[in-house]
């Protein structure tokens, strides 16, 4: 819990005041009688005195009860709230959106903004404890922080979308709105009257994906459709025209207009699945897939066509533990790309290998595989401690890439310059497809190619936890 | 970290080091915008690019003041001198990569007055991304003191230089295919160059946070694949036909 309710400094305690001038008096009327007792010659004196004492203490205990110097503070503070700290702060941390109080300092010293109370959202999205830190360590964003400052010392509320950068990017709203000044936020034992905001982060990387993904998907499928469509159009003219009664002539331009329509069918497929995949990138999927069944299943479907273009597949799986954390088609569908680029850029007689290598880390998923070759990573995840990675890797032996175009591999229908294109021709988006799928999975790819030796493709995918010790968890979480 | 008996001590250190942060935060938003500005052809933004590197420049003389002012009158040593000279070290590895972002916006305004060239530009923006990137975590790496991060921005600045050549390469065939674009991609290829500088600036920072936490250098050459075109002779790209595969 990042807020401890205080006790509200009004409350009568035990060591109050109220209590101890009463007892005081009490002591001094009893240490009267008793002297009374012995010593009979002053007894009325001390008779005296004992009244004297129980009258006045019972005074000076009777003001504070009714008297008016404490009623406007009790009166100003609610009686209810120290039963409502407890909800508020119930429902503070129980925010879906990350917010964060921060506490201003001296106007001059940027490290006088610190972070003063972060619920659940805050603490699980940036590196923060409950008890706060400085502000900077978190959110380095100047318009963000340009934003506080002018909440904390003009007092203005404000908004700011900012996009926070890494493997993942994310577009954030941030609402900046300045809380009353308040005392007893203790920063290293100075307790003075703090200027105090509220920072709510709100997550808005849906809206801008789709906004982007209708822009993108209409951009792409008027362009890529226009050629196949252009060319079917002609046909039609071609076969209602002077072919209308050449049976050879219908036959092959029918075949033709087959090809197109169906090449067309595929890229509307794929540009379909690359839009979906990119807008759920920011949202990590939390199955559990076993990497090699997948790759064998693959493996499996695709053994009708090697063999059709004599190409061998050599498989090096192993069994169990590759369970990685993953959406099971969307991996298969990497594997599935991987493999079918290696066919189409295998010649007879060629031969593709595929292996599954186990409990990586990220810095091992980067070595080389290929010997005098270029490697590159296309995907990098961002560094976790401890994270272990499972990788597949395919290796064609076909033409391989020239090292000047292995940055653009992933682009969109990329296609490097004079390249013969294969029977059966791609959409341009396989590639494309990969990469979105691994950076959804938080996980690597990275390619390896040499002109004349074939190229060499490994993604590796995040290692489920055991799964006892997933069991488990929820368990120790309780006790 | 240590606990300092003089209180304001300890303070003026943290000062100093959240005061890095913040450039740093600024020096990424200005690498960032610059890219975004080129992208997009967007005029305003490398305006406001341009202008803002002002505030970088105050920065890095604060800083500068401000540990020089701490050795003066505290002496530190051990790891809080090595944190001092850090923060010395990191502004003005920080202001050198704004003047970068600075030039890039400048070009940025000179492109938006030519015709679009989407294709390069996008190469540009996927290469300033992986720069930003590294940026963003070296300075992770120094906020959080984590060593590891910063050895792996360290570790894998050949990927920069892998993205500058084919860049040049590409920028080369463009020029030759045709000579109208001559100015443009010249204006491109210094971007891509300067991109290639602030790289090397995240790997000089890497170097800096690796010092301040463990006090030793970094051991080694900086892994590098080879020399990058327009340092050394440069290869040049073939334009025959090329039967390379291409990337589905």
């Amino acid at each position: 819990m990042s807020y401890e309710p205080q006790q509200s400094p009004v409350a009568p305690m035990a060591t109050s005041r109220l209590w101890t001038a009463g007892a005081s008096g009490g002591l001094a009327v009893i240490i009267l009688l008793v002297l009374a007792v012995m010593q009979p010659a002053v007894a009325g004196w001390m008779v005296m005195g004992a009244v004297a004492v129980a009258f006045t203490t019972w005074f000076v205990n009777r003001r504070p009860v009714s008297g008016a110097a404490y009623a406007p503070l009790v009166s100003e503070i609610p009686a209810e709230a120290t039963g409502d700290t407890g909800l508020m702060t119930d429902v503070f941390e129980a925010s879906f959106d990350p917010m964060m109080i921060i506490s201003g300092g001296e106007a001059d010293d940027i490290a006088g903004r610190r972070i003063v109370l972060a619920n659940a959202a805050a603490r699980e999205l940036f590196p923060v404890s409950a008890a706060g830190g400085l502000l900077v360590a978190v959110i380095r964003e100047p318009t963000v922080l340009e934003a506080i400052d002018d909440a904390l010392f003009t007092g203005e509320a404000s908004r700011v979308d900012y996009i926070s950068g890494g493997a993942n990017e994310r577009h954030w709203r941030a609402q900046v709105h300045p809380l009353p000044e308040r005392e007893g936020f203790a920063y290293e034992g100075q307790v003075r009257p703090e200027a105090l905001v509220l920072l709510t982060l709100k997550d808005e990387t849906d809206l801008r994906r789709i906004e982007r993904m209708r822009v993108d998907f209409l951009a792409n499928a008027s362009h890529e459709l226009r050629t196949p469509l252009a060319s079917l159009s002609g046909f039609i003219e071609t076969l209602k025209g002077h072919a209308k009664d050449d049976p050879k002539a219908r036959d092959r331009f029918l075949d033709i207009m087959a090809t197109q329509a169906d090449r067309m069918s595929r890229l509307v497929a794929d540009l379909l699945s690359l839009s979906r995949i990119e807008l759920n990138e920011h949202i990590a999927p939390d199955g559990r897939v076993d990497l090699s069944r997948a790759t064998s299943d693959v493996l499996d479907a695709v053994s009708v066509l090697s063999r059709e273009r004599q190409v061998t597949v050599e498989a090096d799986l192993g069994i169990g533990g590759a369970d990685v954390i993953g959406e099971r088609d969307e991996i298969v569908q990497v594997v599935q790309n991987l493999v079918d680029n290696a066919l189409k850029y295998s010649s007879a007689g060629g031969k593709i290998e595929v292996t599954i290598e186990r409990g990586r880390t990220l810095d091992e998923t980067f070595q080389s595989r290929m010997a005098d070759s270029t490697r590159l990573s296309l995907v990098t995840p961002d560094r976790e401690q401890g994270a272990r990675y499972v990788v597949v890797t395919v290796r064609d032996h076909g033409p391989g890439m020239a090292r000047e175009y292995l940055p653009r591999l992933t682009e969109r229908f990329y296609r490097i310059e004079g390249q013969k294109s294969g029977e059966r021709q791609g959409t341009g988006l396989g590639l494309a497809i990969v990469r979105h799928i691994v950076i959804r999975h938080r996980g690597a790819l990275s390619v390896e190619s040499a002109v004349g030796s074939g190229a060499l493709f490994a993604a590796a995918f995040p290692l489920a936890p055991d799964r006892k010790s997933v069991a488990t968890q929820p368990i120790e979480e309780i006790f | 970290m240590n606990q300092h008996t003089v209180k304001a001590y300890g303070d003026e250190l943290n000062q100093l080091t959240a005061e890095v942060v913040r450039m740093g935060g600024l020096a990424e938003a200005q690498v960032a915008d610059a890219i975004e500005s080129v992208a997009r052809r967007d005029v305003a933004l490398a305006r406001a690019v341009i202008e803002r590197d002002l505030k970088l420049d105050t920065l890095h003389y604060d800083i500068e003041k401000k540990a020089i002012r701490l050795i003066a009158l505290r002496q530190p040593v051990a790891s809080d001198l090595r944190r001092t000279l850090g923060a010395i070290k990191l502004a003005s590895d920080l202001e050198r990569t704004g003047d970068l972002a600075k030039n890039i916006a400048k070009r940025a305004l000179i492109l938006a007055e030519g015709e679009p060239m989407q294709l390069l530009t996008r190469s540009i923006e996927r290469m300033g991304r992986l720069v930003s990137n590294r940026l963003r975590d070296v300075l992770d790496a120094y906020t959080a003191s984590e060593v590891e991060r910063a050895m792996s921005v360290w570790q894998t600045d050949d990927e920069v230089d892998e993205h500058y050549n084919a860049l040049f390469r590409e920028l080369l065939t463009y020029m030759m295919g045709d000579p109208r674009t001559i100015t443009a991609c010249t204006h491109l290829l210094f971007m891509a160059k300067n991109l290639e500088r602030i790289g090397d600036h995240a790997t000089n920072i890497a170097e800096t946070v690796h010092y301040e936490i463990t006090g030793e250098d970094m051991m080694g050459e900086r892994p590098r694949a080879v020399p990058a075109p327009g340092e050394d002779a440069a290869p040049t790209p073939t334009l025959t036909g090329n039967d390379a595969p291409s990337a589905d």
